[in-house]
C-alpha cells in the first residue's frame, strides 16, 4: 500500500496504534502541521500561536463559503468540507469561542447556546486581530458551518448527549433554510446528527427523519446530502439486520452520479453485503472491489479497508476462488484478517476439520464481523473442494474412501454428495454403483468449449468499461482560463495543487466509525 | 367492538385450537372476526406509543395462532401472511414481553422458505435472528442444519431429519421438501450414473414400492429395461456443443463500438 511520505512521518507518533483503533478521533494528540510549527521557542506561546493559526484558517473559511455562495461555485465550499479534517485535529474551546465571537458581530440566543455547549466565553485577553477584514456578512453557511465545528468537537469529547441536541436543532435549521449553496455542509450536518445517535445505541429513533430528508434532498437533487442519507440510512438498517428493508430502500432509489469517492465506496460495500446474504455473489464481488478500490488508501480508512475486505474474502471463497495470498500481507489488514486466513486455508486444502477449528476459535470474531451466517455457507465448498481435490488425485477412488478422507457420516452420504457434485460440474466423474467407485473422466480440452471466449470477453469489458469510466472522471479546464493571463493560470495551478493535497488527505471523516461492526 | 369482546373472542379461538378436537372450519371463522375486530383497535399501526401493550399482545396471539392454523389448513399462502404480519410484533415492539411462540414460528418460516426453494429469502430471514438464538434454538438449528444437508447434499441426513423435527408443523413442510428432494436426487443421478438397478435407485430416493419407483422413472423419462431389472440415463455425450453465433456477433459489435470511441 502506498502511503505518502509526509503522512507518515505525522503519523510516526504510533502507526500501530493507529492500526488497532482507526478512528481518527485521538481527542489528545494535537496534530501540528510541519510546515506550521515555528521553531520551538516556549511551550505556551507556542501553544498560543497554534490557536491563532486554527482560527486563523477557519476564519479564512468563512471567506471562502463567502465566496463560494457570492459565485455559485461549490468548489470552494467543497475545499471548506476537505479541511474539516485538519481543522478537526486543532479545535479546542478557547478557539471555538473565538470563531463564535469573531462572526457574530453581538450576543444573542444562538450564541448563547453555543456558548453553553462550548463551556467558555471568548476571552478578552485573547489577542485577535479583531479588524473586520471582509464586511460581516450574515450567512446561514457560515452559521451552519460554526455549528457543524462545534458538533464535531462535542463529539471527539464525547459528549454525545449534548450532541444530540445540538444536532437536532442544526438538522432542523438547515431544513428550514432550504439554501442549495448549503447542501454540502448539510449532508455533513446530517452525517454527524446520525453518528450521535449510533454512538447512544438510538438509531431506530432517527430513520423518519433521515427517510424524509432523503425524500426532500431527492427532489432538490442535492447530490451530496442523497448519497450521505442513503447511506446513513442503509446503515441505519444493518445496525439492526434488516437486509429486507435495506435491500428495498436500493431498489426504490438510485444512488446519485456524482457523489463523492467515498460515500460511492461506502454504498459499494453495502451493496456488496446485501448482494452477498442473496446468495448473488458475482454481483456482490464486483460491488466489493469496488468499494474497495475506491477507498482512499491511507491508515486512516483502516477500518473501512478491513471491513470490505473481510466481505470479499468472503465472497471470494463463496464463489470458488480463493483471495491472494498478498492480500493477507498488507500491514493495514494483516492482523484483522488472520480468522479469515484461516478459513481461507481450509477452504483451499477442503479440510472440514481444520474449517470447523477455524469456526470455533474465531466465532466471537465473526459474529461480530456480522459474518457468520455467511461464514456457515463455507461448508459446503470446503466439501466441494475436496472433492474436487480427489478427483484431481486419482482415477478411480472407491466411495468408502472418499466417505474418510471427507469425514462424512456415511457412504450413502458421499454418494449423494459426489452425485451433486457431478451435477454442479464440479468434478466431471461417474459412479458406479453396483461396486462402490467413482471414477474420473479424462480431462476435456478446455479450448474446445466456449469458456476462453468467455473468459477474453470478460476481459476486454473490463478494459472498455476502465477506459470510459476513466473519460468520463477527467476534469476539463473551462474556456475562459485557456485565454486568460498568466497570472490566473498561476493561480488556477496553485488551487489545483491544493486540492491534490487536499485529496490526500481526505477521507477519514467520511470513513469515521467503520472500524466498528456494522 | 370493545376491547372485553375481542378479548372473549380471543379466549373461545384459543380453546378452541387447542383443544383435541379442533374444528379447523369454526377456527378460522373466529379468526376472520378477530381480525375485523383489531382492525377497530391499533391493529398493525405504525405509531406503538398510542397502542396499549395488552392490546399488542392480544393481536400477536391472534396472529400466531393463525399461523398455525394456516399451517393446519395447508395453506401456505395464508401461513405467509401471517408470518409476514407478525414480523413487525416481533421486530418493532421489542418492549412487548418476547413470546414463547416466536422462534417456533420463525423456524416454520424457514422451513417454509426451504420448501419453496426460496434459498436468497431464507439467508435474509436467517441474517434477523439474535447469535445466541442461533446458536440454541433447536427450532433454529433444525433449519439451519436442513439447509446445510440441502446444499451439500446429504439427502440422507435430511430426510433422517424427519424423525428428529421439533414441532408436528414441521412435517407439512418436511413432506413438500421431500418431493423437491427427490427431484434433486433424481437428477443428480442422471449425470452420475450411466445405469443403475431398479432397486438402487428405490433406496437412493427412498421409495419402498417397486410401482412408485416405477412411475417415476416414468416422469423422469428414464429408459427401464425390465429384463436386467435397471434403469439407463441419457449420456450427456450426445449432446453438441453449439457455436453461440448471437451472442458472438453481439460482443464484436460492442467491441468495434468502443475501440472507435478509443480511437
Amino acid at each position: 500500500m502506498a502511503e505518502a511520505p509526509r503522512r507518515s512521518a505525522r503519523l510516526s507518533k504510533g502507526a500501530a496504534e493507529e492500526e488497532k483503533a482507526p478512528k481518527p478521533a485521538a481527542p489528545e494528540t494535537q496534530d501540528i502541521d510541519m510546515e506550521a510549527a515555528p521553531p520551538v521557542i516556549d511551550e505556551a506561546a507556542r501553544a498560543k500561536e497554534l490557536e491563532a493559526l486554527a482560527v486563523a484558517d477557519i476564519k479564512q473559511h468563512f471567506v471562502l463559503l463567502a465566496k463560494s455562495v457570492a459565485t455559485h461555485e461549490t468548489r470552494f465550499t467543497a475545499r471548506v468540507i476537505r479541511s474539516l479534517v485538519s481543522v478537526r485535529r486543532r479545535l479546542t474551546a478557547p478557539i471555538l469561542a473565538s470563531v463564535v465571537r469573531a462572526y457574530y458581530t453581538k450576543e444573542n440566543d444562538v450564541t448563547e447556546r453555543l456558548y453553553k455547549y462550548i463551556g467558555q466565553k471568548a476571552s478578552n485577553a485573547m489577542d485577535l486581530d479583531d479588524a473586520p477584514v471582509q464586511p460581516k456578512t450574515e450567512l446561514p453557511e457560515i452559521e451552519v458551518y460554526i455549528h457543524l465545528l462545534v458538533m464535531v468537537w462535542l463529539l471527539d469529547q464525547n459528549r454525545l448527549n449534548e450532541g444530540i441536541d445540538l444536532s437536532g436543532a442544526t438538522v432542523q435549521m438547515v431544513q428550514e433554510l432550504n439554501r442549495r449553496s448549503l447542501d454540502q455542509i448539510a449532508a455533513k450536518v446530517y452525517f454527524y446528527y446520525a453518528r450521535f445517535y449510533e454512538l447512544t445505541d438510538r438509531l431506530a429513533e432517527i430513520r423518519g427523519t433521515l427517510l424524509s430528508a432523503q425524500r426532500t434532498a431527492t427532489l432538490r437533487r442535492d447530490d451530496d446530502t442523497q448519497s450521505t442519507l442513503i447511506n446513513l440510512l442503509l446503515r441505519n438498517y444493518f445496525h439492526y439486520n434488516l437486509y429486507e428493508q435495506a435491500d428495498k430502500l436500493v431498489s426504490k432509489t438510485t444512488f446519485p452520479e456524482n457523489a463523492s469517492n467515498n460515500q460511492l465506496a461506502r454504498f459499494m460495500y453495502y451493496l456488496g453485503r446485501i448482494k452477498a446474504i442473496q446468495l448473488e455473489y458475482t454481483e456482490s464481488h464486483q460491488n466489493l472491489l469496488q468499494a474497495v478500490r475506491k477507498a482512499p488508501q491511507n491508515t486512516v480508512t483502516a477500518g473501512f479497508q478491513q471491513e470490505a475486505n473481510k466481505l470479499l474474502i468472503i465472497v471470494q471463497l463463496l464463489m470458488g476462488d480463493i483471495p491472494e495470498r498478498s492480500l493477507f500481507r498488507q500491514p493495514v489488514l494483516r492482523k484483522a484478517l488472520t480468522p479469515y486466513l484461516q478459513i481461507t486455508q481450509a477452504v483451499r486444502v477442503g479440510d472440514l476439520t481444520k474449517f470447523q477449528e477455524a469456526l470455533t476459535q474465531h466465532s466471537a470474531t465473526f459474529h461480530k464481523d456480522k459474518n457468520y451466517t455467511l461464514i456457515l455457507r463455507l461448508r459446503h465448498n470446503v466439501i466441494k473442494t475436496g472433492i474436487r481435490m480427489i478427483s484431481l488425485s486419482y482415477s478411480r477412488i472407491s466411495l468408502r474412501d472418499v466417505c474418510i478422507k471427507l469425514h462424512l457420516d456415511s457412504e450413502e452420504d458421499a454418494e449423494y454428495i459426489v452425485a451433486k457434485a457431478i451435477r454442479d460440474g464440479v468434478i466431471d466423474a461417474t459412479i458406479d454403483h453396483e461396486k462402490g467407485f467413482m471414477r474420473s473422466k479424462e480431462n476435456v480440452d478446455i479450448y474446445s468449449t466456449n469458456e476462453p471466449q468467455q473468459a477474453f470477453h470478460q476481459r476486454i469489458a473490463f478494459c472498455l468499461k476502465l477506459h470510459n469510466d476513466s473519460v468520463k472522471a477527467m476534469r476539463f479546464p473551462s474556456k475562459a482560463v485557456d485565454r486568460s493571463t498568466v497570472e490566473e493560470a498561476e493561480a488556477v495551478r496553485d488551487q489545483e495543487r491544493q486540492l491534490v493535497q487536499e485529496i490526500q488527505e481526505e477521507g477519514d471523516s467520511d470513513m469515521e466509525g467503520d472500524g466498528g461492526p456494522l | 367492538m370493545t376491547l372485553q369482546n375481542i378479548k372473549e373472542l380471543a379466549q373461545a379461538l384459543k380453546a378452541e385450537f387447542n383443544s383435541p378436537s379442533c374444528n379447523l372450519d369454526k377456527c378460522g371463522q373466529l379468526l376472520l372476526k378477530l381480525k375485523i375486530a383489531l382492525m377497530e383497535i391499533s391493529f398493525l399501526t405504525h405509531d406503538a406509543k398510542h397502542a396499549s401493550t395488552e392490546e399488542l399482545l392480544l393481536a400477536r396471539d391472534v396472529l400466531e395462532i393463525g399461523a398455525q392454523w394456516s399451517i393446519r389448513t395447508k395453506d401456505i399462502d395464508s401461513f405467509e401472511r401471517y408470518i409476514a404480519q407478525l414480523q413487525s410484533y416481533y421486530n418493532d415492539y421489542s418492549h412487548l414481553p418476547p413470546s414463547s411462540q416466536k422462534y417456533s414460528l420463525i423456524g416454520l418460516n424457514l422451513v417454509c422458505l426451504l420448501s419453496q426453494n426460496r434459498i436468497s429469502d431464507f439467508h435474509t430471514a436467517l441474517e434477523k435472528i439474535e447469535p445466541e438464538q442461533l446458536h440454541n434454538n433447536p427450532s433454529i438449528q433444525y433449519a439451519i442444519k436442513l439447509e446445510q444437508s440441502l446444499m451439500e447434499g446429504s439427502y440422507n441426513r435430511v430426510w433422517s431429519s424427519r424423525q428428529v423435527v421439533p414441532a408436528a408443523e414441521y412435517l407439512f413442510f418436511i413432506d413438500i421438501l421431500m418431493g423437491t428432494i427427490r427431484n434433486e436426487i433424481a437428477s443428480c443421478s442422471e449425470k452420475a450414473y450411466t445405469s443403475l438397478p431398479l432397486k438402487d435407485a428405490g433406496t437412493l430416493l427412498f421409495f419402498t414400492d417397486m410401482g412408485d419407483i416405477l412411475n417415476f422413472a416414468k416422469e423422469r423419462n428414464w429408459k427401464v429395461n425390465p429384463a436386467e431389472q435397471k434403469a439407463y440415463f441419457h449420456s450427456s455425450a450426445d449432446e453438441k456443443v453449439t457455436i453461440p453465433a448471437e451472442q458472438i456477433i453481439k460482443q464484436a459489435l460492442f467491441y468495434a463500438r468502443d475501440m472507435d470511441r478509443i480511437v
